[in-house]
């Protein structure tokens, strides 16, 4: 039982960072119908801004969050923008391989600024613990869960609230009458992409404190992100979130009972699964 | 969605004669007698089956398939497991990873090529990451750290096998193309409910598309394993050997005959001149030259054959998909 509970509990934290990991994802495919390869390499940046904060400047990881969702943001809104734009209503290959060259080209500059060694983000309170009954939970990973799921409820609010998510909502809608209503569709997917890619930051910076870091550590959550879309349903945080969690928690038992080596094959399979029997997510709409 | 096939089914007829003759010229490699060059080469002829493999499944149905390595990373196992039993005739192997190739679009393509878009997409890259974890969990094919490949045949014969299989994929999309199922295939990419209503049993045809494109890597994938003389999880499922034949039939045309070996000879040139100069960052340079050719030249290069050169082809594209 003890064990149930701690595999459980592993699966909770592990679901909160997967969930503003798949967030942003969700958002620019949910949106724009664009599968962002590039998603693994934004996490990737995401924490090395923490790490080469933390290292060269003594910032804490939790508070180079903001930091690293902004320049995110920025580098996101410019590559939307300038180069993305120009191609977003093309067919699948096109956008796939776009992104893909993209991520290419940013894992192996990080690779060359950073090199291919392992680096880790250790502040004090990274080793230290407290336990619930036979549950052992750490600290840090208690916030970072605490952190993912304010990141997830403000952009929830945002994109119910403001002017500009109203914007967003009305364009994944209907494009066509949300360019009637005035709304300018090539800014809403700049800004789209930038949340996405700012999104991908802020979870590289959660998620520096729980993994080694090198420039190819974003690319298993490509997948990852996709698997919590197809079992949250596209495009809405609700479903980043439920999608996030569940994936955590089937991985998390997943590697105690089949072996960690099967881990996201497990998944995988799961994946296989939803998208035979219900190939628009557990949450999602009838039609694709 | 307009397409970014060429129009006509076979896409350009000189350029099929261009790389024919390439094909003639190219059985003379092993002549020279210089490794480098015939390693070279042989990859060259490896890329263009696996692209025309590709081409066929994601060109001329439409089912952009992100996952086809794992027909590549089947066949190189199934030779490697061959060998290590003492079975090392390049022939025998190659047909055990063509059935094993055929079972596998069997078993897993009717579920799977239900999905469309992005979902196939995505589908097949997780069939074929799955497959790696397998491979890679399972002592029996070595584990993580793979399987040497004993060989003891004439080592250019690896090169000739090679050459073959990239001649017969490439009549064989060529007849594929002018045949009852190439135009089938085509309708489903053009139109799948359409296809159907004019009585095209869409299941069946794509399965067959995508079994024979499995096969025409998996033979590849055979031959590779024998001529590298190992094999690991990492090498047969590689990211490249999944991404470089879809950019080279995207470089060359998609959905032509002729384009993936256009493109897997230009790729791979413009891939080693990028290495020999700037050995660290020829990768950079390789991500910038995929992003250069998906947003300027996304018909491919047969395309400049099909129309006056002028500045203005390369912005077409921009044009149409800008929003």
């Amino acid at each position: 039982m003890g064990l149930f509970l701690q595999d459980l509990v592993n699966g909770i934290l592990a679901g909160g960072i997967l969930a503003v990991v798949a967030l942003g994802f969700s958002l620019v495919w949910g949106i724009m119908n664009i599968i962002n390869l590039a998603h693994g390499a934004f996490i990737m940046l995401g924490a090395y801004i923490t790490y080469q904060l933390f290292t060269s400047l003594h910032v804490d990881p939790f508070a180079s969050i903001p930091i690293s969702f902004a320049i995110m943001f920025a580098f996101g809104y410019v590559i939307q923008k300038y180069v993305i734009n120009n191609v977003a209503r093309a067919p699948v290959l096109t956008t796939f391989l776009l992104t893909f060259g993209l991520s290419l080209l940013l894992v192996n500059l990080a690779l060359m600024i950073w090199s291919g060694d392992a680096r880790a983000v250790t502040p004090t309170y990274a080793g230290s613990n407290f336990s619930v009954g036979p549950v052992t939970i750490p600290w840090a990973k208690l916030a970072t869960l605490a952190c993912a799921l304010a990141i997830t409820a403000l952009m929830q609010l945002w994109l119910a609230r403001s002017k500009l998510g109203r914007a967003i909502r009305a364009t994944s809608m209907d494009i066509g009458a949300a360019q009637l209503s005035g709304v300018r569709v090539a800014q809403v997917y700049s800004i789209v992409y930038a949340l996405g890619a700012g999104l991908g930051g802020a979870a590289g910076s959660l998620l520096s404190l729980s993994y080694s870091l090198n420039p190819s550590m974003g690319e298993p959550f490509i997948i990852k992100a996709f698997v919590c879309c197809v079992l949250g349903g596209l495009g809405s945080v609700e479903g980043a979130l439920v999608g996030g969690l569940v994936y955590g928690i089937v991985e998390s038992f997943g590697s105690q009972y089949i072996g960690t080596g099967y881990q996201d094959a497990v998944a995988l399979v799961v994946l296989l699964i939803v998208l035979i029997l219900r190939p628009t997510g557990i949450m999602g709409k009838a039609t694709a | 969605m307009t397409k970014l096939g060429l129009g006509g089914i076979t896409g350009s007829r000189q350029a099929f004669y261009v790389v024919l003759g390439l094909m003639a010229v190219l059985l003379f490699v092993p002549q020279m007698h210089n490794g480098y060059l015939e390693n070279l080469f042989r990859g060259i002829l490896m890329y263009g089956a696996m692209s025309l493999g590709w081409n066929l499944i994601g060109g001329y149905t439409g089912y952009v398939s992100f996952g086809n390595v794992v027909f590549f990373g089947l066949g190189a196992y199934t030779a490697a497991t061959l060998s290590t039993h003492g079975i090392r005739n390049v022939g025998v192997a190659i047909a055990l990873a063509v059935v094993i190739a055929v079972i596998f679009a069997t078993l897993f393509g009717p579920p799977i090529l239900r999905l469309k878009g992005h979902y196939f997409a995505i589908a097949t890259l997780g069939l074929a990451l799955a497959t790696q974890e397998i491979v890679s969990n399972l002592d029996y094919f070595g584990g993580g750290t793979g399987l040497t490949v004993r060989q003891d045949q004439f080592f250019s014969l690896y090169y000739y096998v090679m050459w073959g299989i990239c001649l017969v994929s490439l009549l064989a999309t060529y007849a594929i193309a002018r045949s009852k199922l190439g135009y089938a295939l085509v309708a489903i990419r053009e139109n799948e409910d359409a296809a159907a209503v004019l009585g095209i049993n869409a299941t069946r045809y794509k399965v067959l598309a995508w079994a024979i494109s499995g096969t025409m890597a998996g033979a590849a994938g055979a031959v590779f394993a024998f001529a590298n003389g190992f094999i690991d999880p990492e090498t047969a499922f590689s990211v490249d050997n999944n991404i470089f034949p879809i950019v080279m039939a995207l470089l060359g045309g998609v959905g032509t005959v002729a384009g993936p070996v256009a493109g897997a000879l230009i790729l791979t040139a413009i891939n080693e001149t990028l290495w020999s100069h700037f050995p660290k960052v020829h990768t950079i340079f390789f991500g910038a030259v995929i992003i250069l050719v998906v947003l300027f030249l996304p018909r491919g290069l047969l395309y400049l054959f099909r129309t006056r050169l002028s500045p203005r082809i390369f912005l077409e594209s921009l044009r149409a998909y800008r929003v």
